[in-house]
């Protein structure tokens, strides 16, 4: 946490601290994924598309109507719920495959409504010139990314602690229980529609400001977004991570952020690292189906097993 | 609303549907048998599509239409082998098979889509039309192409009826989609029956993009759209019935085509989604499906 503080001080590198940027953004995506998918156990495929609606949203209030970049972000993060409402109408009451088949059908129609509506989104070319985010006296733009960095390591703190919070509270109990026990949980009382409801919409709360960032920050909104290849890019850092823990999520965006940049610079290969992430994602699947983290923790279990045996020791036994 | 335009509704309706339902139908295939989706299944067409381009055309070996069909049937059964025995079989004793699949079969689409874009590049292509010319159908001209996709689809979903119905494999794999573990009891080779099954699927997915290639530009994301209507199809026609997928399939190709005529190309995509959701809410298992838990 220091360190991540600290970094800018240290790396004066442009471009590594735009990597440093986008790997907090895909941070904040994967690790709020990680409550439906994870915690919530819904086969939510749209996670992406509310990163992408926010992206949108925010770049069209703020260059259209001239919303304020602050305001606009936190209206990308509206933007973002209100689209989860609509997702988890039909999802709420379906089942297994047909929660991933909606979900998918809803983030293909999203990126061809963008698409369609070329006079206000700009198509396929994307929507340029986004305003910039401002403070009284201070240029975001001539800082080389220094206010930026600390915008978007704010954002990952912030949804950190509240997405901790989240999963931690009493609803975040009951959709765990509605993932383990479906009959037994709803036997209960906890109603399942509801929670799954509100589940979606304040998850996609934050990858909607995330997009905002995104926009105000690059000043570009493309559809290239929506593309099955950035759903893949950030599943794998859910996947790799690990799924039902919060920090997994967001140290595998940073190693996959930079290895699949790292990828990009070798000549000729920026389509061929979404062939790596691929193939790492499978990999993963077929050998730690439960995500890396899963590999650590067995290992820091028995540590405190260790440990624990030594304290229950009576002394100078 | 004349009778002209309703002709060509119904014209342009049909050649819609007939290629969503030959996709839907391979999507529906291992859906059935294998329990689990398939969400390469679009970027198969893709690959057929190219794969064909790349033996018949001019630029390509040349070799004409008929060899280009002749490997991109041989390439997809090696593919459909492959996607099945590296990232499907080894999670068939996993409890969340379901869910692993869905990702390790878009990663495959990933690689694919990727792949596909590193070797030919990402400018446009068409295959040669397999008939030149224009008809006139209904008192609406569209190309022979377009009537060859009309005429074709329903024959290959015949064929791919009869083969189900009436030979031995098509019926153990009808058998290991009811119940795969009865199937195995009386002695029938399961997981060999999977891989026909997986490799069926992908040819036909690869002669759908034959079939569409001439009709429409090749790009590397070729087989995405025709992939979302076909899950949209499935959906509609209710899990695990071929019949109800077929149907879906050509009535989503009327009510595109009718919608794209009232309301225009960009309204469609939005309006199909709100009509899905609207289904669903009302009959969850799908228009002609049967509930399944």
């Amino acid at each position: 946490m220091i360190a991540a503080l600290l970094v800018p001080m240290v790396v004066h590198d442009t471009y590594i601290r735009h990597l440093f940027i986008i790997a907090f953004i895909y941070g904040v995506v994967a690790a709020s994924w990680d409550v439906t998918l994870g915690y919530g156990g819904i086969f939510n495929f749209a996670h992406v598309s509310f990163f992408g609606i926010g992206v949108y949203a925010t770049g069209l209030t703020a260059k259209l109507l001239g919303l304020d970049p602050w305001l606009a972000m936190l209206f990308g993060g509206v933007a973002a719920s209100a689209a989860a409402v609509i997702v988890a109408v039909p999802v709420v009451r379906l089942q297994g495959v047909y929660v991933v088949l909606v979900t998918f059908a809803f983030s293909q129609l999203v990126l061809q409504l963008v698409i369609s509506q070329s006079q206000v989104t700009g198509g396929t070319q994307g929507m340029v010139r986004v305003p910039t985010l401002w403070l009284p006296g201070y240029n975001f733009l001539r800082d080389y990314k220094f206010g930026y960095y600390y915008v978007a390591l704010g954002l990952l703190v912030i949804t950190t602690i509240c997405l901790r919070w989240l999963v931690r509270s009493n609803f975040g109990l009951s959709i765990k229980a509605l993932r383990d026990s479906e009959d037994y949980a709803v036997s209960r009382g906890i109603p399942i529609a509801w929670q799954r409801l509100k589940a979606l919409v304040a998850s996609a709360f934050f990858p909607g400001v995330a997009g905002g960032l995104y926009a105000v920050y690059l000043r570009v909104a493309s559809p290239e977004i929506f593309d099955f290849s950035t759903s893949s890019l950030i599943l794998s850092m859910v996947l790799v991570g690990g799924i039902s823990s919060i920090y997994g999520p967001i140290v595998a965006a940073f190693l996959l952020t930079f290895l699949s940049e790292g990828l990009a610079n070798i000549n000729n290969f920026a389509e061929g690292r979404f062939m790596v992430v691929a193939a790492a994602m499978v990999i993963v699947l077929l050998f730690f189906p439960k995500g890396l983290a899963s590999a650590l923790p067995t290992h820091f279990a028995k540590k405190a097993a260790q440990r624990a045996s030594t304290l229950a020791k009576p002394k100078g036994a | 609303m004349t009778a002209d335009t309703l002709s060509a509704i119904l014209v342009s309706g049909i050649v819609l549907g007939s290629g969503y339902a030959l996709m839907a139908s391979g999507l529906s295939l291992v859906w059935t048998t294998l329990g689990i989706f398939n969400f390469a299944h679009g970027v198969l067409m893709t690959l057929g599509a190219y794969v064909a381009w790349t033996v018949s055309d001019s630029a390509g070996l040349n070799l004409g239409l008929a060899a280009g069909i002749a490997v991109t049937v041989a390439a997809l059964i090696g593919v459909g082998i492959l996607i099945e025995r590296v990232i499907v079989r080894p999670f068939y004793s996993n409890r969340d098979i379901l869910l692993i699949t869905v990702m390790t079969t878009l990663a495959a689409m990933i690689f694919l889509q990727k792949g596909i874009q590193l070797l030919w590049g990402a400018r446009l292509k068409q295959l040669q039309p397999l008939v030149a010319g224009n008809v006139r159908i209904l008192n609406t001209t569209i190309s022979a192409q377009e009537t060859l996709v009309i005429v074709v689809a329903p024959l290959l979903l015949g064929a791919l009826w009869l083969f189900l119905s009436r030979t031995r494999i098509g019926r153990g794999i009808r058998a290991v989609g009811q119940n795969p573990d009865a199937a195995r009891l009386i002695g029938i080779n399961v997981s060999q029956l999977f891989i026909v099954t997986f490799a069926l699927s992908a040819v036909l997915a690869g002669l759908t993009g034959v079939l569409l290639g001439s009709v429409r530009l090749l790009t590397p994301e070729f087989g995405s759209d025709p992939l979302v209507k076909a899950l949209i199809i499935v959906i509609f026609g209710g899990l695990g019935s071929l019949a109800g997928t077929i149907a879906a399939a050509y009535l989503m190709g009327l009510v595109e085509a009718a919608l794209t005529f009232f309301i225009g190309i960009y309204w469609t995509p939005s309006m199909i989604f709100l009509m899905l959701i609207i289904v669903l809410l009302v009959r969850p298992q799908g228009l002609l499906g049967k509930v399944v838990r």
